[in-house]
């Protein structure tokens, strides 16, 4: 490892911050040692002044055009301004599930890739995103994919995930997010604008409410919406198969369905901030300490009372990692949750955990100890999985009660008028439509009444009205988030000044116009302008200069030869293009 | 007797042939069953959970021996996205496949049956001049295409049939019977069954059209004519009926090949059935089920090719099969 590190100081400037820092002894780790090794011979060996090798092709991985076409656009305009900085750049099209496999196990086998994250509720509070996208300890097979390494970031991730004062927070976020945007490890392109809409003359407009960063699809509509004929049931399409409905299990769409069956602590509000809904009251006590008071009266589907132990089982159930592994991170950072009073429980966390009123408290649903105890015990010893269990009939305490679910059709869903909250609308049908030129369709013929996603062209979209104005159409900036990756292991993306060159040769401005014809916010951090509180506006360094870009490359040392970019002095390539 | 066994011999060889295509193919395809995991909480440990869960941390000869076993007790094992039987999420969307392919196979064959026979008949006459260019036109066009014309005219237009799924929202049935037998169900197949039809009648037309004009040669027909027969009776009674024997054949395996193919109609008209089932499952590496579909789709493809041989030698004695 001595090695290694020596080499970060002999390396240039830009080197020394991804090498030079601890490294785990794994074979991926003395794999790069022995390409270093080899490097510092050649460094030896070389003269001064000369340039180093002639930068490989690179590639750079995209789904095909028709699965996201103006992410695809993006990323071909992109090569196109690399390519007039002497790189040989090709755009490899895979499919999405070949471009997971690919980045996500096969850590040092890509160059780039184009990738999204998308917008979800709990992911209204920064910290999801801000921790786990550039933690080091997540490098290896979590969600650092790229491999950034900084140990300032993961102290200032960790800090604000910590700091319970929401203002000291907000500055530590901030500073997150100037740190990514000194290092570039993604390139950003936009904040998605994403459209939905609704039919006015079915529902009463104002009763249909927009979620920041979210849009009109989400859970106050639908417990709000006010239907203004006979119409009562709300008929809402999405485009891909349903997985899983579970209350311990997350599922792209399945998750539209659980978190109106189930109840939990909090809920996300439209402005993105938790409030209290199975819960009376939230306050810290401590940085490690939370008291929460439980509602009085909840009762589940099949009529029995949701009971203290019912509350405390439901904490307590995702703590079983090996059933429950995708509920576990969760709850993982719970110490203790104790019942203090007839309605009170404290939770005491490990470390302070600013995000988790978000993070755990909305996201964990209340269920009946009397199904899922005796489920539990079943599986115990055995390798199945309860996230993998397939309830016949679901039961949970929410506004909606579970009616029906078919495989490719539709997901059926009424009232729940025991509710303390319930919906206006009489049964909330979800049904799945692939083909979405015909969803537009189906809204002017009144088949549908909600779109709650369209994937086609936005503009087309934007422009139903006119000819329908019984169509509202609501526009949204997203909370998540695309780019372009970088795999940080591999040289040159090693290279901090590297980087900063291709990013600031990419305009974002003209990627959002011409790329996503408007549909897109340019982006500059992982915390999205849907979050003002949160956002820094600083991050956004637009570019679109290539003659400034190529001057960067200058300075940090790489030279054009001949129309090709080589490495700096006494740099080898390692790699085979690809 | 000899001969069916021979032939039931060789269905059976053939099935563990593409069983173990298939087997092959989707483990050396790219893509990853965990990928559906992907998520900020996602750890290189619970890959391997849900490797070991999936029985893919097994060597791949065990897994191979795991799968024919199970195969055999007719099992296809657990859907890797949805943790449900396999067998029961064919079931589940099978019927609509069937229902949905016979509908517009039927009227595909009988409709191309006798236009081809007319257009034979009347040779050189106006039907077969609009009709020729039209066929080839209809059956050239993608399916996609037609069907979103369909909607666009059918559904959208005036309004006369609904535009996606298989039957209207919130619809409940208390069986499936009552929901196959519903107005609701047979209002929402129409445009679907339309579409595959037009697509699949250019076959049997154009097939019957060529059959029809060599049987017209032979002398029974001139036979026919002499004895003063009716017009109408020589063509559908006497020429008609010997011409449609290909179309046997060419219905037994345009059965098997719709069942697949049936994708497009069934994305355009949102149809829960196989072949949307098929593209989700292979798309997202879920191998089980996969297998099972396209095993279901071959199973059916090679018996209705057994069909089609026991039905050619029933209606024409003369195909003997080299019975002696």
């Amino acid at each position: 490892m001595e090695f290694v590190r020596s080499f970060g100081r002999v390396g240039r400037e830009g080197f020394t911050m991804s090498i030079n820092h601890p490294i785990k002894t794994t074979r991926r780790a003395m794999l790069a040692a022995s390409t270093a090794a080899l490097a510092v011979h050649a460094v030896g060996a070389q003269a001064a002044g000369s340039p180093g090798d002639k930068i490989r092709p690179i590639v750079l991985l995209s789904k095909p055009q028709a699965s996201d076409p103006s992410l695809f656009q993006a990323a071909q305009l992109a090569a196109q301004q690399w390519r007039k900085l002497g790189l040989q750049v090709t755009v490899q099209v895979v499919s999405a599930s070949e471009q997971n496999a690919t980045v996500w196990n096969k850590r040092d086998k890509w160059d780039m890739t184009t990738w999204e994250m998308v917008g979800r509720p709990e992911r209204s509070d920064p910290d999801e995103l801000v921790f786990s996208l550039f933690n080091s300890s997540l490098a290896d097979n979590g969600y650092d994919f790229v491999g950034y390494q900084n140990p300032e970031y993961d102290s200032l991730a960790q800090a604000q995930r910590q700091e319970l004062d929401r203002p000291k927070r907000q500055v530590l976020v901030k500073q997150a997010q100037d740190v990514i945007g000194k290092d570039v490890p993604y390139i950003y392109l936009v904040y998605p604008r994403r459209s939905a809409a609704f039919n006015n003359t079915v529902w009463k407009a104002a009763s249909i409410v927009t979620e920041a960063g979210i849009g009109i699809r989400n859970f106050w509509t639908f417990i709000g919406a006010e239907p203004l004929g006979a119409q009562k049931d709300m008929v809402l399409n999405c485009n891909n198969e349903i997985d899983y409905i579970s209350p311990v299990r997350m599922d792209a769409i399945g998750s539209w369905v659980t978190d109106l069956v189930w109840d939990k602590l909090t809920r996300v509000g439209l402005d993105g901030e938790p409030r209290p809904w199975g819960a009376d009251s939230f306050k810290w006590t401590s940085d490690t300490t939370m008291e929460v008071v439980v509602r009085d009266g909840m009762k589940f589907h099949d009529g029995t009372p949701i009971t203290m132990e019912d509350v405390l089982y439901s904490f307590e159930l995702p703590t079983h990692k090996d059933k429950t592994p995708q509920f576990f991170p969760f709850v993982s950072n719970i110490d203790s949750v104790k019942q203090t009073g007839p309605r009170t429980i404290v939770f005491t966390l490990k470390a302070p955990q600013a995000s988790f009123p978000t993070t755990t408290l909305s996201k964990i649903n209340l269920i009946p100890k009397h199904v899922w105890e005796p489920l539990l015990t079943g599986m115990t010893g055995k390798p199945d999985m309860l996230e993998n269990f397939n309830e016949e009939k679901h039961v949970g305490s929410g506004p909606f009660r579970f009616v029906h679910w078919r495989n490719s059709e539709e997901v059926m869903l009424e009232a729940n008028p025991d509710h303390w909250a319930a919906p206006k609308l009489a049964r909330w049908i979800l049904r799945i439509v692939p083909n979405q030129e015909a969803t537009l369709g189906m809204m002017k013929t009144g088949e549908m009444n909600f779109l709650s996603l369209f994937t086609g062209d936005p503009r087309v979209l934007a422009e139903l009205p006119k000819s329908a104005p019984q169509i509202t159409v609501v526009t949204e900036t997203d909370l998540g988030f695309q780019f372009l990756a970088m795999n940080l292991r591999r040289a040159p993306f090693d290279d901090p000044a590297f980087r900063r060159a291709l990013s600031a040769s990419v305009s974002r401005k003209l990627m959002a116009a011409a790329a996503y014809n408007g549909f897109g916010v340019p982006a500059g951090s992982c915390v999205s302008t849907a979050l003002p509180f949160w956002h820094e506006p600083g991050s956004l360094i637009d570019g679109g200069d290539v003659k400034k870009s190529a001057d960067m490359l200058k300075e940090a040392g790489y030279v054009l030869d001949g129309n090709v970019l080589h490495y700096p002095a006494g740099k080898k390539e390692t790699l085979a293009a690809g | 007797m000899v001969f069916y066994a021979k032939r039931l011999a060789h269905m059976v060889f053939v099935l563990w042939a593409i069983a173990t295509i298939l087997f092959l193919m989707f483990r050396l395809l790219p893509g990853d069953p965990t990928i559906a995991y992907l998520d900020p909480s996602f750890t290189g440990e619970q890959r391997q959970m849900i490797l070991h869960d999936f029985g893919l941390d097994q060597p791949l000869w065990w897994q191979y021996v795991l799968f024919l076993g199970n195969l055999l007790h007719g099992q296809f094992g657990l859907s890797f996205r949805q943790r449900l039987p396999v067998t029961d999420m064919i079931l589940s969307v099978l019927p609509n496949t069937l229902l949905l392919t016979l509908v517009a196979l039927i009227a595909a064959y009988a409709f191309g049956a006798l236009v081809g026979a007319l257009m034979a008949w009347k040779r050189g006459g106006a039907l077969e001049t609009i009709g020729i260019p039209l066929v080839l036109a209809t059956r050239a066009a993608p399916e996609f295409w037609i069907g979103m014309v369909l909607l666009a005219v059918f559904a959208f237009g005036v309004g006369w049939f609904p535009a996606g799924g298989a039957t209207s929202p919130g619809a409940v049935f208390t069986s499936n019977l009552a929901r196959y037998s519903s107005a609701d169900f047979l209002r929402h197949l129409v445009l679907p069954a339309f579409t595959l039809m037009i697509y699949l009648q250019g076959l049997p037309l154009l097939l019957m059209r060529s059959n029809m004009l060599e049987v017209m040669g032979e002398e029974f027909v001139i036979m026919a004519r002499m004895k003063g027969l009716p017009e109408r009776t020589i063509m559908l009674r006497h020429a008609a009926r010997n011409a449609l024997l290909p179309l046997v054949t060419a219905f037994a395996l345009g059965f098997g090949a719709t069942l697949g193919g049936d994708v497009v109609v069934e994305t355009v008209f949102s149809w829960p059935g196989l072949g949307r089932m098929l593209v989700d499952a292979v798309s997202s590496s879920d191998y089980p089920l996969a297998q099972g579909a396209f095993l279901m789709i071959a199973a059916v493809l090679v018996t209705m090719n057994l069909l089609a041989d026991i039905a050619y030698g029933l209606l024409d004695p003369r195909v003997a099969h080299g019975r002696r």
